[in-house]
């Protein structure tokens, strides 16, 4: 009956709030109590700031292509690593990009088709997305599918149209790069979404761009800052 | 592959504008059109009833389909608190407390009298740009009567333009009824028949005899919402209150006329506050919530992406099955599985392997949907298995059963993750089936028998509606463990330990049956207790038949043997199930003795799931009391785990047997505690609340019947939830 005590012990030692070993399911008081716990713990944290962002620290410390993605809404910021690069029998090239706290962006040629571990999830997309073409391909229809209802999904419909605003250049952390801007502008679901995008003069690559990604999430800027 | 002193973290705030992380993109001007939305629909405001309504008079208005609303009133001496719940989108029901404080002579022998009613309302017609909307209610249509009255209603909304330039517009309603009973009271006409007293005095059976009987009389108002936050409301009362403004003196009526305005404070909390019947101040609280709209969204880390083959398994070589001859090479598959579960919450049970095909039994701990965790069991496969493996078997397990098998194949996974669509076709390529017996050569999750675990819980213990104090509740810590010395079995105790509590003063019984529930108090007398004390099997003897046999102490009043059996295929809406338990009742201390009342109870079960989640059940049996009859429940669940319920049982004791409430019922509502918090957990806040606690009709508690856990995975849950599977 030792270990038995033990891990009695042990366990309201660690915490007067309930705890449990082994895989069963959490009871209910607990999960309340442990959410008051983390909801004091990351009010005590200490704000973390940020260090400026700067070319030379970039090429010091990274390996590899990394974005920054900023929600708008919220005013937070990450940093995403490639997680898988693939193709399916859809046009475009597909880029699943990560964070170091689980949130993934999929991105077709560099528009937005899906977010994971954000709440309210984009689940899909239907992108104006061709070979060959980074960036949006044509206006025409669009369709997000986002998290909803119960357990279920909601789809919202819209129009697109593409303006092409012309060449101009864009600064990412030092590095300016020739450009070519697009605005996409469509509508339905009752309201309004315009996407930007600043591609490269090349067509290789988006290197900026501001998305859409569902009324909960609201806009994504997103800057390509590492190849 | 990190940066060192960067965060990645999206958790992560930091101040933009100063790390000069701002895009140079100007905001649109259409932004001001703003983003397409998709908030909850709108409802109306509630009457001092808790009813869509105006001050204290009804309007024909409905809430949106599943709407949950709870209310508090108070004016002069009254109080009502009100549960409603909008079960479809014409039909809503209510539950209410009422206390009525009395400032002259005592109300049927107290101070503060205290009532329970049950409503119902009906949507006769909706409104369109040409008609009103129609609605029929029933209000306290089965209590001792103090509130009853009927109503037919009609309510019409206009347009109003904003108030000033940049307001949204507001609107106007307006509405006109009749209404029977308490409502036909004040300026009566004389209607059809008299309307004869109440009978029976133990309350609780239908006074149909009642509705739309004796003088009716017309009501009316308006309320107008000047924008999305304030309204005024004005209205001519029909309600006379001649109980309250009598001897009792718990009002005073001086004029028909109710005014009164609202705020909208939060998108679920609105306040009002009222100048009632010429003499009184009123102010109430309404609190409006929709399961289908998640108080926090739930935020779950998301999945890795699938591994195409065509991307990793170039080589034809990587293609072969020779490693399936190899048991050892199955055991080093059936470990990188389950290490790869482990990181999604799921513990693989085992794993049958072959060349081309996988079985996958595991066990979900964390996630409410069985989609969504066999979505992320499939991508873990498509992780750790050989590029041969191609069609996977998903079996999510619980207490060693198999709930369901959802066969899907692995190139069809590979091929949909990216879909537009993805979400909305996987239906057509998986398929759910039962579950067969364990392969013989399947590879069991190491280290998962014996299994002994423990946990210290709080835990919460309430009792409901004593005349005297209204709500009591126990609180304290339980010490549980359970030991699983093989799949399907299982030891498991718990001794609870009572820190604060007041159930115990709780009123003595005086029930002419056996006392098999309403000694509550006396058995709240024990601070330390042993709660429950059994052991269990759970087996299927079939596929789709799934059987439980139990020994010990079940609960805090009962223990015995017990025996269940269901046969359920996760194909159909219908279950059928057989329970019988010999039990015997606990002595008050909760220890090991028994008193000397034991018993045969059990039932016949039929379980039907209805389309959008609606759920009946008959039990039919014998009860505690040793009386026979059956328990008819309808109810809601909700796919996130939300559910509301209601529930009434006939059984051959004569309602004088039975005392106050002539009949048991009640209702139970289940909170899943995901929508509350945003993170994936399968625990709910869960409670039965029965206006009157009375010993006929009573069932014994069982640990894990056997029907909730294998509902849980049937087809029809993971049609509608499959938009989980992907995230």
């Amino acid at each position: 009956m030792r270990p038995f005590l033990q891990a009695f012990a042990a366990c309201f030692l660690l915490t007067a709030a309930g705890c449990s070993q082994g895989v069963e399911e959490t009871k209910v008081e607990t999960e309340v109590v442990q959410a008051i716990q983390d909801y004091v713990a990351e009010r005590r944290s200490p704000k973390v700031e940020r260090p400026p962002l700067t070319r030379a620290a970039l090429d010091e410390t990274v390996v590899g292509a990394f974005i920054e993605v900023a929600i708008e809404n919220t005013g937070v910021t990450a940093y995403l690593f490639t997680e898988l690069q693939r193709r399916d029998g859809l046009p475009g090239e597909i880029t699943v990009w990560r964070s170091e706290d689980d949130v993934t962006l999929a991105m077709r040629n560099g528009l937005l088709t899906a977010t994971r571990g954000l709440p309210g999830s984009l689940l899909s997309a239907r992108v104006p997305a061709a070979d060959g073409v980074m960036g949006p391909a044509r206006g025409g229809g669009r369709r997000y599918v986002l998290r909803g209802l119960d357990e279920g999904s909601q789809a919202i419909e819209m129009a697109c149209s593409l303006e092409d605003l012309g060449r101009t250049t864009v600064e990412i952390v030092e590095l300016v790069h020739k450009v070519q801007h697009l605005k996409e502008h469509c509508e339905g679901g009752g309201g309004v979404v315009t996407n930007e995008y600043w591609v490269d003069s090349t067509g290789a690559r988006v290197w900026q761009s501001r998305q859409w990604a569902g009324p909960k999430i609201g806009y994504l800027s997103i800057r390509q800052l590492t190849l | 592959m990190y940066f060192p002193h960067f965060r990645g973290r999206f958790s992560v705030r930091v101040r933009l504008a100063a790390c000069g992380l701002l895009l140079a993109a100007p905001i649109a001007a259409e932004d001001r059109v703003g983003t397409p939305r998709l908030d909850p629909p709108a409802t109306p405001s509630l009457n001092t009833y808790g009813l869509p309504g105006l001050v204290d008079m009804p309007t024909a208005e409905a809430m949106p389909n599943g709407q949950i609303a709870t209310s508090v009133s108070y004016f002069g001496g009254i109080s009502r608190y009100t549960l409603s719940f909008q079960a479809a989108p014409w039909l809503s029901a209510s539950f209410r407390y009422s206390g009525l404080k009395t400032q002259g002579d005592e109300l049927y022998g107290f101070e503060t009298y205290w009532d329970r009613n049950f409503d119902v309302r009906f949507r006769l017609m909706q409104e369109t740009r040409n008609r009103p909307a129609l609605t029929l209610g029933l209000q306290d249509f089965a209590g001792t009567g103090v509130n009853a009255a009927e109503y037919i209603v009609a309510t019409k909304g206009f347009d109003t333009p904003p108030l000033s330039p940049g307001k949204l517009p507001g609107r106007l309603k307006l509405t006109a009824g009749l209404g029977w009973g308490r409502l036909g009271s004040y300026g009566s006409m004389s209607g059809a028949g008299t309307r004869p007293g109440y009978g029976n005095s133990n309350g609780g059976e239908l006074s149909y005899d009642q509705w739309f009987r004796g003088d009716f009389a017309p009501f009316a108002g308006v309320e107008w919402q000047l924008d999305d936050r304030w309204s005024v409301k004005a209205e001519y009362s029909s309600d006379a209150y001649d109980l309250e403004t009598g001897p009792s003196d718990v009002l005073e009526h001086k004029s028909p006329v109710n005014i009164g305005t609202e705020y909208q404070w939060t998108p679920r909390t609105r306040l009002g506050a009222y100048y009632l019947y010429g003499s009184e101040i009123g102010v109430s609280a309404q609190i409006q919530l929709n399961p289908s709209y998640p108080a926090v969204p739930l935020q779950v880390p998301a999945p890795h992406p699938v591994p195409p083959r065509s991307a990793w398994a170039t080589e034809e070589s990587q293609w072969g099955q020779a490693w399936a001859q190899s048991e050892e090479t199955k055991i080093t598959l059936a470990d990188l599985l389950g290490k790869e579960l482990r990181k999604d919450g799921l513990t693989l049970e085992s794993l049958d392997l072959n060349g081309t095909r996988a079985e996958l039994r595991y066990r979900n701990a964390r996630y409410h949907s069985y989609a969504q965790a066999n979505g992320r069991a499939a991508r873990a496969m498509s992780r750790a298995l050989p590029a041969s493996v191609e069609t996977f078997r998903i079996i999510p397990v619980r207490n060693g059963l198999g709930l369901s098998a959802l066969e899907l194949r692995r190139s069809d996974l590979e091929a949909m993750e990216f879909d537009p669509e993805a979400a909305a076709t996987l239906t057509s390529v998986v398929g759910v089936t039962t579950v067969g017996p364990q392969a013989a050569g399947a590879i069991p999750g190491a280290g998962l028998y014996p299994a002994f675990s423990t946990s210290i819980n709080p835990y919460t213990s309430p009792s409901y509606f004593d005349p005297d104090k209204p709500f009591r509740i126990d609180a304290g810590l339980d010490f549980g463990a359970v030991y699983d010395p093989a799949p399907g079995w299982r030891v498991a105790g718990t001794i609870r330990q009572r820190i604060a509590g007041n159930v115990a003063g709780g009123r003595k019984s005086e029930s002419q049956l056996p006392h098999v529930r309403t000694d509550q108090s006396l058995y709240a007398e024990y601070g330390t207790t042993l709660e429950n004390l059994y052991a269990a099997r759970y087996w299927q003897p079939k596929p789709a038949v799934f059987a439980r046999s139990t020994a010990g102490l079940f609960e805090s009043m009962y223990g015995g043997i017990s025996g269940e059996v269901l046969w359920q295929r996760p194909d159909s809406p219908l279950g059928l199930g057989f329970e019988g338990n010999y039990v015997v009742q606990r002595d008050f201390d909760q220890r090991l003795s028994f008193r000397d009342y034991k018993t045969f109870t059990g039932h016949a079960s039929a379980y039907l799931n209805l389309d959008k989640g609606y759920q009946a059940q008959v039990d039919a049996g014998r009860y505690l009391a040793g009386d026979y009859g059956a328990t008819f429940s309808v109810g809601r669940v909700f796919e996130n785990g939300w559910e509301v319920s209601g529930f009434v049982t006939k059984t051959n004791v004569s309602a004088e047997e039975f005392g106050e409430g002539s009949f048991d019922k009640g209702f139970r509502v289940r909170i899943p505690v995901s929508w509350m918090l945003g993170k994936p957990t399968r625990s709910a806040f869960g409670t039965t609340i029965r206006p009157v606690q009375r010993d006929g009709g009573q069932r014994v508690h069982m640990p894990d019947r056997l029907y909730n856990s294998v509902r849980a995975a049937q087809r029809q849950r993971l049609r509608e939830q499959q938009a989980r599977f992907w995230e």
